[in-house]
Parts: structure tokens; sequence; C-alpha cells
């Protein structure tokens, strides 16, 4: 009963504190900061239930006035199986589906009114822009009293309780882990057309404006609390019974607002410090069983350090001086412990993902480490539409990781599979890293080219190939982009992208014409091939013929378009003289062909030799030689191949 | 060397372990000639994997790095393109990676490649086939010629077949219904809300050593079916099957110890191909040679498992010692010869 006094006591506190001013540093404005919260929130883990009160101001910064407001209420996704989530996760993730009632989350918005104003809440409906599914809470549109021109602000007092699910979409709890993200009604953006507040969609992030976000939260006393933003130690508030503590975290120029919370955090802090870039202070909260080795500890801080000197170099420096690595509870049982939280990104905040037994020379954590840190640029800084383009955090953000990677350690990894249930770890020190293959990931995007157009808005994007797509399409694109023009350029490219989009929502055309811009080059038909459009690639060389004749060889190389997607390739032709000659090729037609009267005759042919075109999904066809090792290779891999099969016999002949 | 029958005193599992190893020594030609029956039906699929990799390749000079290490790229556009077996060359084929990737399929009850699964299954009923000449030829612990090797081959074969179903229909029921109940209905229940990952492995051991104890008990009892119809020349399937247990129940300790010290062997070697196995780039011929005598003494091993458990079996039932000796018939049995054997010690 007294703990229940205190916590009563805390949230009064927390009330009295909306209702004033904003509190915490001020400092230059980076954003619009159009859209502002300060929340109070307080854990109940006995019921895994969030109790949250808030003021939002918010300004209209679109051309257009508005009459309503829409709000967010992601966690009504996994409230039944109704949702539209829900519904999309029979295609692409049937683990959600299946999911036992007792693991559904929700969010329900108490009370909502104006500030010195009537409720709101009575004259507001939920609605379904996307799909028209009257089952689907997660989008609120709330009439207002009268229309907010642009310019003008409203602040909106709120109260919500929301039930923390099991985790989804990397959101919920496991144990005495809670990872909580999209916790609290959240405005979509306004744009010169309407509201930009799509439904939360099986395929897809988020979407939000920035502001200031100045946030209180109670939870258990021994709990460690990670959180966007910088925790203001002064504002620390221990209950009197020492049961319960609030904790305090300010964020300026930020779109979102993630926290973490556990008893089995071990804390770890490390400063980065790059000549040129600014001073970031690092803190890592590692779980206790992954705490006393020092290889994670420095793998983590590591992986972080690399994508904050990597892109603060290439694009621009990261701003916010500090950042929090949070390693969450490893899922090695999805089926019974749900989603994992671990490779999610949250403005000055995010989820790595690492295991027990990791070898030294694999890619985790390191990579995801490094990805998720590196989506503070490309998500964070960056905010791009996730619900629609989705490849241009996604994407960029995967080229660029695969580019960190290469440039800080491109001979580390290995391929690492796992077996036993996925507790063993087994290094294959053959199968190296590769920023094409292991980075940009072309087999990942090959076996589903043709899924979508890139072009299509992500939430319609097929579900069972969308990561590739967004992912994977766009890395060997923009690398492919970096083959054509040279590193210089593009990056260029990206870092003029970068200065311009930053703290605000550049569209993929705000893009494309920075590229034509910064490179002095029409790059339309690159954009059409590779982002309008699901052509595949494949350029091959269909035939060489050498006739001997008494002037010399009568030499023809064939080269064959085999996909309907065009590019302009170059074709390299050597001859047994040791000459060789480099042919250009607009690539259109279905086929072409070079014809050589030369006293030699060809050994060799390579379309494209420099291997710019990245989405070819079938590079073997692209050269010839006359000299092939072809019964070498059968040779070694078809006995190396026969005698694994003798193991596999030999084993399950145990059982003869 | 004639099989020598003592008296029934206890016969000591080092000693039945070392004897079936002596036994296995001097029937070297049978590890051989089993290697050789490895390597002939793994063959077949290998040549048609190797016509997949050479329509693959074509005369691209990608064959150039295939030919002297394992290339990345072009394996994943191999495994992406190819159909059926080809997708089962993958980096994970190479060096203790392919034993990983075995051992935890069968403890995980992962699915074989179709075409590979029906050559388990021909090469599971090959080994029965040759099981009763194994057996034969281990429990007399003398030369039997290829004639008359083949002649048990065939004598045993029939009820070999019938305790074939009758094995087929246990491990079916065990990788079936208690294979998910330890794995998905046990571990998924104490797994549900595990927040440390260690917890959760050893766990995991715990389950696949209940799993593996399950299987030994009943290849425990099926080997010892196998050795009663033979050393016993038992007709019945099921009095063979009755008969082991039995056999098994009056000395479980000792079985199950002749079971572990085979076990170790195996470990042993494992630990031994941890460091041998060849690399993706090591030259092949080599690396096929390095591959086929450590398959060789897999082979071995179970040679010697087998010849334990006959010597052990052997030297606590001394069978010959109290059974009236059955009528000549062409080829004799194991059992006839023992009792042969021991006739002029009873006279």
């Amino acid at each position: 009963m007294r703990a229940r006094w205190c916590l009563i006591l805390l949230l009064t506190a927390g009330a009295t504190g909306l209702a004033q001013p904003v509190s915490g540093p001020a400092t230059a404005p980076l954003s619009p900061r159009n859209a502002n919260y300060t929340l109070q929130a307080e854990l109940d883990p006995a019921t895994h239930t969030i109790t949250g009160t808030g003021r939002i101001s918010w300004r209209n910064i679109s051309k257009a006035p508005t009459s309503e407001l829409r709000f967010h209420l992601y966690w009504n996704a996994w409230r039944d199986d109704r949702s539209s989530f829900i519904r999309e996760s029979r295609l692409g993730r049937p683990s959600y589906v299946a999911r036992p009632a007792e693991d559904r989350g929700s969010i329900d918005l108490r009370t909502l009114a104006l500030v010195g104003s009537d409720d709101l809440l009575a004259g507001a409906k939920f609605v379904a822009p996307d799909d028209g599914n009257t089952d689907d809470r997660t989008v609120l549109s709330v009439p207002l009293p009268k229309p907010v021109a642009p310019g003008e602000t409203v602040e909106v007092m709120m109260t919500w309780t929301s039930h923390v699910p099991r985790t989804y979409s990397r959101t919920g709890v496991i144990g005495d882990y809670y990872f909580v993200a999209q916790w609290f009604p959240k405005l979509g953006v306004l744009e010169d057309a309407g509201w930009n507040c799509h439904q939360f969609h099986v395929n897809t992030e988020f979407f939000s404006d920035f502001g200031r976000y100045d946030v209180r939260l109670t939870v258990p006393a021994s709990w460690v609390v990670g959180a966007t933003g910088q925790d203001v130690p002064a504002d620390l508030v221990t209950a009197a019974d020492g049961a319960h503590k609030r904790v305090h975290f300010v964020q300026d120029d930020v779109h979102d607002f993630a926290w973490t919370t556990s008893p089995d955090f071990v804390e770890f802090t490390r400063a980065f410090e790059e000549p040129g870039l600014p001073k970031v202070a690092m803190r890592l909260l590692l779980q206790k069983e992954h705490a006393n080795n020092p290889n994670q500890v420095d793998r983590h801080f590591g992986a972080t350090a690399s994508a904050l000197r990597n892109y603060g170099r290439w694009y621009g420096p990261y701003p916010y001086g500090h950042i929090t690595i949070v390693d969450p509870v490893t899922i090695f049982n999805g089926r019974a412990q749900g989603g994992g939280t671990g490779g999610m990104e949250y403005p000055t905040i995010f989820t790595a993902g690492t295991r027990l037994l990791t070898p030294a020379n694999g890619e985790q954590p390191d990579s995801v480490t490094t990805h998720e840190a590196g989506h503070q640029f490309w998500y964070g800084i960056v905010a791009t539409n996730e619900v629609e383009h989705a490849w241009m955090d996604e994407g960029f953000n995967t080229f660029s990781t695969a580019r960190a990677i290469a440039t800080d350690r491109s001979n580390d990894f290995a391929t690492v599979e796992r077996y036993f249930g996925g507790f063993v770890p087994w290094l294959f020190p053959d199968a190296r890293w590769t920023r094409e293959i292991t980075g940009d990931r072309l087999d990942v995007y090959r076996p589903v080219a043709r899924a979508d157009l890139q072009s299509t808005p992500t939430w319609q994007y097929w579900p069972g190939s969308a990561s590739a797509i967004t992912y994977n399409k766009t890395a060997l694109w923009l690398n492919t982009l970096e083959r054509m023009l040279g590193w210089e350029t593009t990056q260029k490219i990206l870092q003029t992208h970068f200065a311009r989009g930053a703290f605000g929502h550049p569209t993929p055309e705000q893009f494309f014409a920075i590229a034509n811009e910064v490179s002095g080059t029409d790059l339309t038909w690159f954009f059409d091939a590779v982002h309008r459009s699901n052509a595949v690639f494949d350029y091959a060389v269909a035939q060489v013929v050498s006739t001997r004749t008494p002037t010399g060889t009568d030499n023809v190389v064939a080269i064959r378009r085999n996909g309907d997607g065009v590019f302009p390739i170059d074709v390299k032709v050597s001859f047994s003289d040791g000459s060789s000659v480099t042919e250009h090729w607009n690539g259109a037609s279905t086929w072409t062909s070079f014809s050589y009267k030369r006293p030699a005759r060809v050994t060799q042919v390579e379309v494209d030799p420099a291997h710019v075109l990245l989405l070819d999904v079938n590079m073997t066809n692209n050269s010839w030689t006359a000299t092939p090792q072809t019964s070498g290779a059968i040779k070694r891999w078809t006995l190396r191949w026969v005698t694994w099969a003798e193991e596999v016999l030999l084993s399950y002949a145990f059982f003869s | 060397m004639p099989s020598s029958v003592k008296p029934p005193v206890k016969t000591p599992v080092l000693g039945a372990y070392l004897e079936g190893w002596r036994r296995v020594l001097r029937a070297p030609a049978l590890a051989a000639s089993l290697l050789v029956v490895t390597l002939a039906t793994a063959l077949p699929m290998g040549m048609a994997l190797g016509q997949m990799i050479g329509e693959h390749l074509g005369s691209s000079t990608v064959a150039e790095t295939v030919a002297w290490n394992w290339n990345a790229g072009w394996g994943a556009e191999f495994a992406a393109q190819a159909q059926g077996l080809g997708r089962t060359l993958t980096h994970e084929i190479i060096g203790f990676g392919g034993t990983m990737k075995t051992l935890s399929g069968i403890l995980d009850n992962q699915p074989l490649n179709p075409t590979l699964a029906g050559a388990v299954g021909a090469y599971a009923l090959l080994w029965l086939f040759l099981g009763g000449g194994i057996l034969d030829r281990l429990a007399r612990g003398r030369n039997v010629r290829a004639a008359g090797f083949f002649a048990a081959c065939g004598g045993y074969f029939v009820r070999m077949l019938r305790l074939g179903v009758v094995m087929a229909a246990t491990y079916w029921a065990l990788f079936r219904y208690l294979h998910p109940f330890l794995f998905t209905r046990v571990f998924d229940h104490f797994t549900r809300n595990m927040t440390e990952e260690r917890d959760g492995m050893w766990l995991r051991l715990g389950l696949y050593l209940l799993f593996a104890l399950v299987l030994f008990v009943a290849s425990l009892i099926f080997d010892f079916a196998k050795v009663r119809m033979v050393v016993e020349d038992r007709r019945s399937v099921l009095g063979a099957l009755g008969a082991s247990m039995r056999f098994l129940r009056r000395r479980p300790l000792r079985s199950f110890g002749l079971y572990l010290l085979n076990g170790l062997g195996f470990l042993m070697v494992l630990r031994l191909w941890l460091e041998a196995a060849p690399n993706a780039w090591m030259d092949i011929t080599p690396a096929f040679f390095v591959t086929q005598i450590y398959l060789l003494v897999r082979i071995w091993l179970r040679l010697v498992f087998v010849a334990s458990e006959v010597v052990f079996f052997q030297g606590e039932l001394a069978h010959a010692g109290y059974t009236a000796r059955p009528p000549h018939v062409w080829p004799n049995s194991a059992s006839e010869e023992a009792i042969e054997n021991i006739t002029p010690r009873r006279s």
C-alpha cells in the first residue's frame, strides 16, 4: 500500500511537470521541432502495463490547414488477429499469426483534449487509409474543433494505457527484459497533401516529425534504464520505500523515443574520439551472460565506432554526442520465446544482437551493430519515410555497412553457420566475407529479383521478399553506381543528400535530382532500370567462333542480353598474341556481336570485366575462355561432395 | 582362427572391446569392402552433381578459381540456380563443418535432400543385406571367403529385412513423435520465459542426451537381436528381440559400458578429424585420400562395435555350450560352427 502511495506521488509530480514548460538543456534547433512530446510513464512489471500521461505540442509545418489530428496507435496491431499487420503476417511471417493470445499487446487512449479545451476523444474514430480494414485500430483520426492553420501550434494532453506484448516487431517483453518502442500515441506527419499516417504493416517501420522528447519513466528501482536522449541525473527520484525510481531523459531534434529496462543489464561506457569528428559518449547495456566476455564489449564498441567514424567521414558528423547500444535478450527459440528485439534502430539508441558463443571471425555481432549504429545517419538524421520508401534508409544503410566493414575489416570475417539448435556456431574460413556477397547480399536478391518494383510503396511489397528488395537491391545498385561513377562522386552524392536531407524527410525524387546534379550526368535511365522497374539483368557470352583463314583468323564474339534489364556494358576480348580490346555496348538489343580479323585467335571474353553491374543475377556466364578449367573444378567439387555424401550415408547407417 | 567358446563367466567389457578390435583387424577386407560400397553408393550422385557443375560453369573463367578453392559468389549462384542434389553443394560440405552439419541434421531431425534421402535408404538396405554376412564373419573370427560371406548375407537377409521393418518403424516413431515431444513441446515449455541463452543451451544438451540415450537403447536392442539371430541362428525376429531385451536387462551396466566404450572411440576419431579435415584449397587428391582414411576408420569403428557386441554375447551366454547341434545344411551357420568347435571338449 505504501509503495502504491509513493507511485501516486511520483505520478502526481510528473503530471505537474507536464503542465510546465519543457525542461532540460536547450540547444540551437537542428530540426523544425514541430512535434514535441512531454511524456510520463510508469511500468508495472507484474501486469506488463504502461500507464502514461503526455502533452504534445504540435506545429503545422505544411502549407495546408488541417481539421484533424492523426495518431498512430501501433500496439493495436497485436491486439487481435484481425489487424492488417496480422493479416499480412499470414503471407510473410506466419510465426506472428500463431502466437498465443497472452502474447498480444495493445494501446488504449483514455483521454485526449486540447489544453484548456474539451475532450477530443468523443469524435475520434479509427481509420484505415491503406486497406479499408475496419477492424484495424492502428490509426486514430481525431477531429479538431477548429482547423490548425499553417504555422499554428496546438497543445494536446492525453492519458493512455498500453499492455506490453511479448515481443512483436522488436518491441515488447521477455522475462524482465523490456524493449519499449512505438509505445505512446504518436502523431503522423502532415504533408501538403494531407496526413501521412499509414496503418501498421508487417513490412514497414515508421515515419514521424522531429521534435523534443522530454520523458520521465518510472520503473523498479534496481533496474537499469536506457533510452533515447540523455539522462538527467539531477531529476532522478526514488520512491520512499526504495522500490521504484523515476528517471528523466531529454532529447532534441529526434523523431521518436524508445527505451529499455532490465535488472540484468551490465553497463559499460567508452568514448568515441576521432580527429575531425565530434566526440560521442558510447554507452553499452550488455546482458549479464555476455558481460564477462571482454571480447563482446570490444566488439560492440568497435563496431559502433566504425559506423560513427566511417559514416561521419563520408556523409556528415553524428550530432547528438551520445549513443546507447542495447544487447537484447537472445532469442534462441523464437517459436516459444516470441520475436527478438535485436537489430533495431531508434534515435540515439539501438539494439544489436549477439550470442553466447560467437567466433572471433564471424561477422556478428559486429555487422548488425555497425548497421544499427549506421541507422543513426540513414533514418535518425535523414528521416526518410520508412513506410513508403524503406529502401532509402535500409538500402542506403546496408550499402554503407558493407562499405564500412570492407574499409575496416575486409579480411577479418568468414561465414558462420549454426548447428545443434543454433547453439553451436561453426566458422567456415573458406567462405570469406565479401562486400558484394555477404555485405550487399546478391544471393538474397537473386531469387526474388522480380518480386516487386522497388518504386512501389514499401507497405505494398510482397511480404515474403520485401527485405531483399528494400535492403539488398538498393545496396547492390548503389554499389553499382559507385563502380560506375567512382567512390568520390558517389560519396559526394550521398554527402549532399545527407546534408540537404538532414533533420527532414527527403523524397526519392529529391535524391535522384541530387544524383543527377552532383554527378553532372542524367542518371534517369539508371534509376528507371534499377528502381522503377523489376527487370532482371543477365548479360552473357553467347558464342565465340574463331576460324582460321589464309590471311589470319576470323573471330566473332556474340554477347546476349538474357534478362529484360538494360544496362550499358563493356566487353573485353583477349587474343592469343597477348593483345586485348575493350568494346562498349549499350546493352539494349537482345544480342550483339563483335568481329575481328586478326592473326591471333580469341582466348578470353569478359562481359563487364570490372564487375560494375552487381545486379547481374548470373555472373558465371559473363565470361568465356578458350582454355577452361572446368574439368578441374568438376573434379575438385565432385570428389569433395562425394566424400561428404559418404559421411552422410555412414552417419545415417547407424540406424541400420 | 575358429571362435573359442568358453564356460559362462562374466565377460569383461574391455576384454570384449579388445577382442572386437582383434577380430576386425583380422578382417581388413571387410572394412575396405564396406568403404568401396559406401563410395560406390555416393559416386553416381557425385557424377550427376559433377554434370550440373560442368553445365553451370561451361567455359567460364570462373572455373579457374573454382578449380582451386571455394568461390563464395559462384557457390551462391550455383546453389540458387541448381535443382535437387545441386542445392546441397554449399560451403557447409567443407572440412569438419560437413560433419557438424550431418550430426546436427540427425539430432535436430532436419529433412535430408530427397535424392540423398533415397540414397540413404538404399544404403541402409545394403547394410541390412551385408549385416548377416558381417556378423557371421565376426562371430566365426576366421576367413570365410567371399562365397561364404555372401552365402551368409543371403541366408540371413530375409530375417534381417523383417528386423529392418521393425527397426524402421521404431526409429520413425522416435523421430516422428519423441523428437518433437522433446524438442518442441518440452523445449518450448521450458524456454518460453528463458532470458539466458546459457540455460537454453544446457537444456538442449540435456534433451540431446536423453534422446540419444533412447536411440542408444533402441540400437542396442536391435544390435543384440541381430547378434542372436546370427550367432544362435534364430529365425524369429520377435523372438530375437525378446531375447535381446532379456540379455540386456540382465547385464545393463556392462552392455551400456560396452556401448560407451565404442562411443568414446567414435568421439576420439571425431576429435582427430577436427584437426585433419581438409580445407577447401587443399589439393584434391590428398584431400580425397585423407577423407577416405577418416571414413575407413569410421567403418572400422562400426565393425569393432559389432564385433565387440558379438564377442560380449558369445562370452556371456556361451550358446554353443548348451544347445543341440542343428542338422548340417550348407552354408553352415556360425552357431553350428561354434557347437562343432566345442564338441570335442564336451565328449
